[in-house]
């Protein structure tokens, strides 16, 4: 009996592991050429959302990168998406819980976030590989922001932070809006230093272990920048947990999932942004 | 209405659960148990009665777990921020508490039978004195229950939580019980309130929202996560079982992204006990670099050193954890 049940249960996985391959690969076809009309109806039953309105036709031609007449048309249309919205966050988070993240799509991603208006953007994956590769992260970006948005002087410049640990490599070009460049070291890890920095204070008699309260670990954890936490991340890939991201900082921030990271449309970025506008947070009430 | 339902699964649900067992199986389910007012608003019924099916609908969840083989269940029923509500509704959640608590108390054979163990996490010298009084009855009295365990978090959020661990250690610190050294996330684990259960293998949160409103912050962080828009008062068995494959789906990713960070922590703990040793080592040095042998040797001191001290820290904390109950107890049969 255990080995129907096994079977069974095999069977099932199998099952909801093809869906979700058809389900992604039917994304990719209907993106990239309509789609022919067998296709369409089976991802009308399966993904009734995922079928291109004629709006989201339009936000998917302007974020393919063209001439620099056109770059300053987009920019203005992006600038205007970000006003549309209910409520934009001031800072996103970006979580890519997918193997071998490519650095052009991240950096589209970083892009599209400063121009729609997000003042500061997270980038994070659980192995840490963005942070070890930081410069090459921000050559893409700047890269991107030449190619989508048309390098404009001091405008749309980016600082990049990232923290390796105890050594702080502050990329500095020029004030916002601010890219930071996140690893598992800055959750718990982070915690830790700053209660062992706090211990240390209790031992060496500066400070009684009843002062310590929640807004002065806060404030240990918010670091010099003062970046305040992500009201939204947008989590690509199909692994539903956080990975260890800033444990601290998320206890109010909404979480929007997007399959893949790889080959991520401005649409997918605006549609998560669209779900952050409508939600309602009651903060305990 | 009572903390234990009765009652069998049915045909269909019970071959659903056996196909379920045949894969990895959650150890520990945390639940945010949402959407009580808006099924209240949906019913036209008053926030109180929602407030109670939702009660009901946790007895009803707790004994799907039992069959299948969840021993352990963690729900948030009150955060600190609920305590910003109107004060008839915060009046009301504290006499549905205080109900149900002594609720418990009559039922305490019947728990003893299904060997539940009640255990209540949060800051509980916020509430009222006589609700603190009977939650640590309840927790006394079923603490020698071993076969499952709800955890209630009462007057909780994850931040005051995690704050209250590291004022733990800086108490242990000052008790010269350990050294700020000794502080590592493990230690951090040991002080929070939840250091009696293995981390949540699945969190899950009805309505339809997708934030953790500060729940069990640090313990999630490798959980598989499950949003679900159904209402709290309105979960099914289905529902439970859609999030049990959610689990089993990401299951094999998550293992590896924790075996993953265990290692980190690993090494991080490497790093501070040779940290220690180069201490070690100056004090003792005369001058000359110390040998492979002797650094080995002290790095070997370092570590059994460290693990005798929290031993003993944890150890006096457990006892002051028991105090705090056993006090308030003596209190309540006293008064």
């Amino acid at each position: 009996m255990a080995l129907l049940y096994g079977l069974l249960w095999r069977l099932l996985l199998a099952l909801l592991r093809i869906k979700r391959a058809l389900m992604s690969w039917l994304r990719g076809r209907l993106r990239n050429r309509g789609g022919s009309l067998w296709e369409r109806m089976v991802a009308a039953l399966l993904l009734p959302a995922a079928l291109p309105t004629d709006s989201q036709k339009k936000l998917e031609q302007s974020s393919v990168s063209g001439s620099r007449a056109d770059t300053g048309s987009r920019r203005a249309q992006w600038l205007a998406d970000g006003k549309a919205l209910e409520k934009l966050p001031v800072h996103v988070g970006l979580m890519v819980a997918e193997e071998e993240p490519s650095f052009t799509d991240i950096a589209n991603l970083v892009v599209w976030c400063m121009a729609v208006g997000v003042s500061y953007v997270s980038v994070y994956d659980h192995h840490g590989i963005f942070q070890k590769n930081n410069s090459r992260l921000q050559e893409e970006i700047m890269r991107q922001q030449q190619n989508l948005l048309g390098l404009d002087g001091s405008k749309y410049n980016v600082e990049v932070l990232s923290n390796g640990g105890d050594e702080h490599q502050h990329c500095v070009v020029s004030c916002r809006p601010t890219v930071k460049v996140l690893s598992p070291e800055d959750g718990k890890h982070s915690i830790v230093q700053a209660a062992r920095k706090l211990c240390h204070a209790v031992e060496n008699k500066e400070r009684s272990s009843r002062d310590i309260n929640v807004s002065m670990l806060d404030v240990m954890l918010r670091e010099s920048k003062n970046i305040p936490d992500p009201e939204l991340v947008v989590k690509f890939g199909p692994v539903n947990s956080t990975l260890g991201f800033l444990p601290w900082h998320i206890r109010l921030t909404e979480f929007v999932s997007v399959p893949s990271h790889r080959n991520v449309l401005y649409e997918d970025l605006y549609g998560a942004l669209q779900r952050y506008g409508v939600c309602q947070q009651r903060l305990g009430q | 209405m009572s903390w234990i339902r009765e009652g069998e699964l049915n045909l269909l649900e019970k071959i659903a659960s056996n196909v379920l067992k045949a894969g990895p199986m959650p150890k520990h389910v945390a639940f945010i148990m949402d959407g009580n007012r808006r099924f209240a608003r949906k019913k036209n019924m008053e926030r109180q009665e929602g407030h109670m099916q939702g009660f009901n609908k946790l007895a009803e969840t707790l004994r799907w777990c039992k069959q299948l083989s969840i021993p352990e269940v963690t729900v948030y029923a009150f955060s600190i921020e609920n305590f910003k509500r109107t004060k008839e509704e915060v009046d009301g959640l504290l006499d549905l508490a205080r109900q149900k608590f002594e609720r418990l108390l009559e039922e305490r054979e019947n728990l003893e039978k299904h060997g539940v163990c009640i255990r209540v996490l949060g800051d509980l010298n916020m509430l009222p004195l006589d609700l603190q009084q009977l939650i640590a009855k309840a927790v006394l009295t079923t603490r020698t229950n071993n076969k499952c365990f709800l955890n209630v978090c009462f007057a909780y959020t994850s931040r005051y939580e995690i704050t209250n661990a590291v004022r733990e250690m800086a108490w242990g610190v000052e008790q010269g019980l350990i050294k700020a050294s000794d502080v590592s996330e493990a230690l951090l684990s040991e002080c929070l309130y939840s250091n009696n259960s293995p981390n949540p293998d699945l969190l899950i949160r009805t309505s339809g929202e997708v934030r953790l409103s500060d729940f069990l912050l640090w313990q999630t962080s490798h959980s598989c996560l499950v949003f679900q828009s159904v209402l709290w008062p309105e979960y099914t068995f289905w529902n439970l079982c859609e999030a049990i494959l959610q689990y089993q789906l990401n299951h094999k990713s998550i293992q590896k992204a924790r075996e993953l960070h265990r290692e980190e922590q690993a090494l991080q703990q490497l790093e501070a006990d040779r940290a220690c040793v180069a201490d070690l080592l100056q004090h003792q040095g005369n001058g000359k670099p110390a040998d492979a042998k002797r650094r080995q040797e002290a790095l070997h001191l370092c570590t059994v050193s460290r693990e005798a001290r929290v031993q003993d820290f944890l150890q006096a904390l457990k006892q002051k954890r028991n105090h705090f109950f056993s006090d308030l107890y003596g209190e309540a049969v006293s008064a």
